[in-house]
């Protein structure tokens, strides 16, 4: 492939011209030697004005027919869920599978899933913005706001899984008239709620921070004056003034800065859940690492399968472009590579420490009646991201979409197969069972996934998808700046009065 | 909110950054306070230029960092040692490691929403006065680096300040008077 003549401001690139590899520039670094640039995060000439056009116009515009399909079937499945808990409530937990020896089922094993799936938006928001990764511009709008939807995802489980749901604020510390009747503060379970609950809040208000000067954009591109209006209001009346930006930027890295040990401390207070109780197969050390890479793994894989939509379906090939994917992918296989580590790890301590029980679970994890979910989880996690050795195949929009989907599916299973393998050989061999998946157990997990696309499809519908001012600022503003004259700027004004 | 409004003053833009930064270090070096840029993106170095200290939100931060830690320490210790005691296997009612994890995450609930409301506080109070955004067509969320120096500014003059902007190279340089309603 030739290509483009290469200048300090070789940033004009097609998305198909994109290799991956840095633009060797030859003679221009130090002492005469090569320099190496890296290719443009935005491709496709576009000028700062055509990013406000090409982000912005799904918000401004009627919905596709494509859109409105994609709507009525997360609609629909939103449906079976809300009937699915109707249905819960109604007539109890005896619905689902959860039963003796198995009291943890589908709804401990989809909580810890869509938890996981969250912790990739953040991962992408707050640690690749402290580690000045840039190419984090184009997707980490979309990601935060899978962020928010997971976890929303994610607060319904532990909440049915109480039980009686209705219940559900006496998890909350509040002087009350219960005697007062507070929360066990040494319980695992009262930490779950602190965690999630700030993770919920402060994901929010970091997307949101993020979302100020775009929603100040799209107010300035409303014409229709309520639009103006709702726009100016969620904008807090943003005007892009230097000085609210000094603050605004100090602010955004605090929030960057808090949200990422936020991140890892949600998945580790989660694995707590399993890790402090006297259980063969969850009483390790190496749970909180073991699920804090796992949900980073499960939530790229979902943060490539929504991204292979949005290039798709929305236009969106020159801000996520097939630079971003591949490092996705790079993230997805080190990670990978990562549970696999973890999964050997446990067996080789569940062998190493001599424990009878131990050895005994993980055998049973492996090659009992379970072992074609162990065998799903390992190929899916540990294998299939293999093949991201190959860089044809990291940049195969294919191959990648159709890993994400295993990654998921196994990822699922690698929380069925922690949750129930433990559970389902208790000490006593009389207390052996099996846990059977009822068709309820199915349709809330169905379910759960049509809330999830219900709410981000709404965010593609009404807000900007790729965080524009971000964007903007990586951009080379020779390329992108406007070709300004003062005929212009009495245009839109001479427009409108007109 | 806090944003003192000003009808009048004068307008100019650039079109890329390196150009507003050098702007904003001679509007400094003239002496002017009531000035503001307004821009689609942050630009790097403009605090300096426009003769401005680092911002003051990590001092907040820390302020509400403390706070979250002592609301959480004091919540768990009262309720466990002295209003609610629960005897587990007679452990200690003062069990600190597992009051650690609800007191980081305090730490940082209260941290991060209280520095993200400060900011925009903060933010709104530094504003110098200017015309509210959309009663004035700037380009500021587009593409355009705007200028906006006050009429009250004290180193203000008519005729003087358009012409300074002008002689910084600005483009679209005009004279905004919403309440008179001329406009240059």
């Amino acid at each position: 492939m030739t290509r483009p003549e290469a200048s300090p401001y070789a940033t004009v690139m097609d998305d198909s011209q994109l290799t991956g590899r840095p633009i060797v520039l030859a003679g221009a670094g130090p002492y005469g030697g090569d320099l190496e640039v890296p290719e443009p995060l935005v491709t496709g000439a576009k000028k700062w004005s055509d990013v406000d056009q090409d982000i912005c116009m799904h918000a401004e515009r009627f919905p596709t027919k494509r859109w409105w399909a994609a709507f009525a079937v997360a609609l629909t499945l939103l449906g079976v869920l809300v009937v699915s808990l109707v249905t819960l409530l109604y007539a109890g937990m005896g619905i689902v599978g959860v039963n003796h020896p198995v009291g943890w089922g589908t709804f401990i094993v989809n909580f810890v899933f869509w938890i996981g799936i969250g912790h990739a938006g953040t991962l992408i928001s707050a640690v690749l913005y402290l580690f000045r990764q840039q190419w984090r511009t184009g997707i980490n709008r979309a990601a935060e706001a899978m962020t928010l939807f997971a976890v929303a995802c994610a607060g319904i489980f532990p909440i049915i899984h109480l039980g009686r749901a209705w219940f559900a604020y006496w998890l909350v510390p509040y002087p009350n008239a219960r005697g007062p009747l507070w929360i066990n503060f040494n319980s695992p379970l009262a930490w779950d709620i602190f965690a999630i609950s700030t993770y919920g809040l402060v994901s929010a208000v970091f997307w949101y921070v993020g979302l100020l000067p775009d929603l100040a954009t799209v107010r300035d591109r409303a014409t229709h004056p309520w639009r103006k209006r709702i726009y100016n209001a969620l904008s807090l009346g943003w005007n892009g003034s230097h000085r609210m930006w000094r603050h605004y930027e100090s602010a955004y890295m605090i929030l960057a800065a808090l949200a990422t040990p936020l991140v890892f401390s949600v998945h580790t207070i989660v694995s707590f859940d399993f890790a402090t109780s006297v259980m063969p197969g969850w009483h390790t050390t190496i749970f909180p690492p073991y699920f804090v890479i796992g949900a980073i793994f499960s939530g790229f894989a979902m943060v490539i399968t929504l991204m292979t939509f949005m290039r798709g379906y929305f236009g969106m090939k020159s801000y996520i472009t097939l630079n971003h994917m591949e490092s996705m992918a790079k993230i997805l296989m080190l990670t990978g590579m990562l549970v696999g580590f973890a999964y050997s790890t446990e067996f080789f301590m569940a062998w190493y420490s001599g424990s009878e029980w131990e050895g005994f679970v993980f055998k049973n994890r492996a090659f009992g009646p379970y072992g074609w979910a162990y065998f799903i989880m390992f190929t899916c996690n540990a294998i299939v991201p293999q093949v991201f050795w190959w860089k044809k195949l990291r940049r195969h929009t294919w191959v990648l979409f159709v890993v994400s989907i295993l990654v998921n599916v196994g990822m699922w299973f690698e929380r069925y197969v922690i949750v129930v393998t433990s559970l389902h050989r208790d000490f006593l061999p009389s207390s052996w069972g099996m846990y059977h998946l009822t068709k309820w157990d199915w349709s809330i997990l169905i379910g759960s996934f049509g809330l999830f696309f219900t709410l981000f499809l709404l965010f593609v519908r009404f807000l900007p998808v790729v965080a524009i001012s971000e964007v903007k600022g990586v951009m080379d503003p020779k390329v992108a700046k406007s070709a300004s004259t003062d005929a212009d700027l009495a245009a839109p004004r001479a427009a409108q009065e007109a | 909110m806090f944003t003192p409004v000003s009808k009048k003053g004068v307008l100019g833009h650039f079109c890329e950054p390196d150009e507003a930064l050098a702007a904003a270090a001679k509007v400094r070096d003239a002496g002017f306070t009531h000035f503001d840029f307004l821009t689609p993106f942050p630009i790097h170095g403009m605090e300096e230029a426009m003769g401005q200290k680092r911002s003051w939100i990590p001092w907040a931060t820390g302020a509400l960092a403390l706070c979250g830690i002592l609301f959480a320490q004091g919540l768990q210790n009262w309720v466990m040692i002295f209003d609610w005691p629960m005897n587990f296997g007679g452990k200690p009612f003062w069990s600190w490691p597992s009051f650690i994890p609800i007191t980081f995450e305090a730490m940082v609930f209260w941290a991060a929403l209280g520095s993200a409301l400060v900011a925009i506080a903060a933010g709104k109070r530094d504003t110098v006065p200017q015309p509210p955004p959309m009663e004035i067509e700037t380009g500021a969320t587009v593409d355009r680096f705007v200028l906006w120096i006050s009429a009250t500014d004290p180193k203000w003059s008519e005729s003087g300040t358009p012409e300074f902007v002008k002689g910084l190279g600005a483009n679209g340089v005009r004279l905004v008077d919403l309440e008179g309603g001329s406009d240059v």
